[in-house]
């Protein structure tokens, strides 16, 4: 049934399928950009959230501590907040003093190929940090109570223990969240904007082919996002597979 | 040595209270209690995972109540095992001294040996997921013993496994004990395992150590009801101290109708009150002609309630006159002897007064 759903609205593309403006659309420039930006924005994006996750969602499953759940409500607030009010609410920061000095001093984030980073950035942390500690609940905290016991440090422990063994879990979190980047709009779109050949991620060039009222491209960039995503996701479950079994 | 002194110790709504508990070097001391005693708890403060609230640690004269887990020289093996399923056995054997950065040529002879003893030289290879529930008891074991830890900490790591497995590695650990003069603190519920490793013994209930002492002593003097309750030992019944004189103390106890002497009793209760009195089911002698009863004895006669062989047989007797219930044990041979039937009547036994023990009673 679900299958049935996804798999009929992906066919029912193919009304306004043309292969002519299929080729031409992925031959483009504009689009080739779109691809490499949106890939490119999100690699950096989820790796940086899974560097900065990581250490979060460690100590989330694993120290009770003061403060603790709100701290994890806190953490899901980009899961609840829509990408839009999350990149109102950035750029927002980006016009108050600090905000203004950071962009000044800094990194310039607002209508850059960095805005597009740090939206898809903002929008994935929450999910990273939820689906990491998830992995990092699943690995036995006796374990690492043993390694101490052995001799290791702490961190010799999380490192030659913990994170090995959570190695399924990060890669998957990895792939979710760049999945997720890749198909981010409304945070962009607030912060970088939709400059062509500058901040024109795929998500944002469908969007503006349609509001062209350009439904042969539109159709031709959404399977070319519908296929770069399976793609990605098929080699992560091969690599899942391989990680698992490793 | 270790010296646990005064220990309190809190976690969720659970507390220890004024733990002290001493295990000689070279000996094996077992915490037994049943489920929510508090043996976790108190093992999770020696490893140094829960903070103590007051007391302290010592082991070896050095006190370690405040050092990390890593400093405190200690080799644990959990319930669960623990074995780092992403590293194969010689992973896992050298881990401590990879993590302490031991040179191999300082570890190894110790590893060799360890590895000869408990015939785990064929599963360096492998990761263990692929080992046996006994085999990976041994990795755990050498694993532990590979790091020359001033004390081994046991927590029920034997419980998973079936009968004939569980008792082998009963033997070797104590062989690996006695060999290598291992300070061994093993926690379980399970008295035989206890008695089979432990030369002293500990019984934990509700937070706090209500005995301690040779488990011999402990077995046949429970200090209290509750830990002879803990013990199996049900044959308890009211008694009431009615004399004092020189030092012994008169113990009447109508529900069986004896009424015993405990010479030698130091701090006796004053006279009138209550106190639980009790005998081993071990000490109860079923009688017959063949079998008559010493003249000491006092003698009951009733019928069988229930026979049950587990290892050895148990005997529920049931006294003709009164609602009088007791346990005794019985060989084989002396069931077939007596030709013992469930529910069979006209049984007697016979009570030695001498095996009789006394403790102030609980309300």
């Amino acid at each position: 049934m679900v299958l049935a759903v996804y798999g009929g609205l992906i066919v029912s593309l193919g009304w306004f399928l043309e292969l002519p403006t299929l080729r031409l659309t992925l031959a483009s420039t504009r689009t080739l950009f779109s691809i490499q930006l949106s890939l490119v924005g999100a690699t950096i994006a989820a790796f940086l959230a899974i560097l900065l996750a990581a250490p979060a969602a460690y100590a989330l499953s694993r120290y009770r501590f003061r403060f603790r759940e709100v701290i994890d409500t806190i953490l899901e607030f980009p899961i609840i907040v829509s990408p839009a009010a999350l990149g109102a609410i950035l750029l927002i920061f980006f016009n108050n003093p600090l905000g203004e000095w950071i962009q000044d001093h800094a990194v310039r984030f607002v209508f850059t190929f960095a805005g597009v980073v740090l939206a898809q950035f903002i929008t994935i942390l929450g999910v990273a940090v939820r689906l990491l500690k998830t992995s990092f609940d699943e690995v036995p905290l006796e374990l690492e109570t043993v390694a101490r016991s052995l001799g290791a440090t702490p961190r010799r422990a999380f490192f030659t223990v913990a994170l090995p063994l959570a190695r399924r879990g990060l890669l998957a979190a990895f792939i979710l969240s760049w999945a997720k980047a890749l198909g981010e709009f409304g945070a962009t779109i607030m912060v970088a904007g939709t400059m062509a050949m500058r901040t024109e991620t795929l998500p944002i060039a469908i969007f503006m082919r349609l509001a062209s009222a350009d439904i042969e491209g539109t159709v031709a960039l959404i399977l070319v996002l519908v296929a770069t995503g399976l793609a990605a996701l098929s080699l992560s479950r091969w690599l899942l597979g391989k990680v698992a079994h490793a | 040595m270790l010296k646990v002194e005064s220990l309190r110790a809190a976690t969720g709504g659970f507390r220890l209270r004024d733990i002290d508990l001493k295990v000689g070097e070279g000996s094996c001391h077992a915490v037994l209690g049943p489920s929510g005693s508090g043996k976790s708890t108190l093992l999770n403060a020696i490893l140094g995972l829960l903070p103590l609230q007051k007391g302290c640690i010592l082991l070896r004269g050095v006190d370690i109540t405040h050092q990390p887990i890593e400093r405190r020289g200690l080799g644990y093996l959990p319930q669960r095992i623990g074995l780092f399923p992403h590293l194969t056995v010689l992973g896992n054997i050298t881990y401590s001294a990879r993590a302490r950065g031991v040179p191999a040529e300082k570890y190894q002879p110790l590893l060799d040996k360890l590895v000869e003893a408990t015939g785990i030289g064929e599963l360096l290879s492998r990761f263990p997921d692929t080992l046996s529930g006994g085999e990976r008891q041994r990795v755990a074991l050498v694993r532990a013993l590979a790091s020359q830890p001033r004390l081994v900490l046991l927590d029920e790591p034997f419980t998973a496994l079936n009968e004939s497995l569980r008792r082998e590695l009963w033997w070797l650990m104590r062989d690996l004990q006695s060999h290598y003069g291992l300070t061994v603190l093993l926690v379980t519920h399970n008295l035989e395992e206890a008695y089979f490793l432990a030369d002293t013994i500990s019984i934990l209930i509700d937070g706090e150590i209500k005995q301690s002492g040779h488990k011999s002593e402990v077995y046949s003097h429970p200090a209290t009801s509750a830990v002879a309750r803990f013990l199996g030992i049900n044959n308890l019944w009211d008694g009431t101290i009615i004399g004092q004189d020189d030092g012994a103390l008169t113990v009447a106890c109508p529900t069986i109708g004896v009424t015993a002497r405990f010479p030698g009793t130091m701090n006796p209760p004053a006279a009138f009150s209550p106190v639980t009195v009790g005998i081993l089911a071990e000490h109860v002698s079923l009688r017959d002609a063949a079998h008559p009863s010493k003249p000491s004895e006092h003698v009951l006669t009733g019928q069988i309630r229930l026979l049950d062989c587990n290892g050895r047989w148990l005997i529920q007797f049931h006294h003709d006159s009164s609602p009088l219930v007791l346990d005794l044990y019985a060989a084989q041979r002396t069931v077939d002897a007596f030709g013992l039937t469930d529910g069979q009547t006209g049984i007697t036994i016979g009570l030695p007064p001498s095996a009789l023990f006394w403790m102030p009673r609980e309300e």
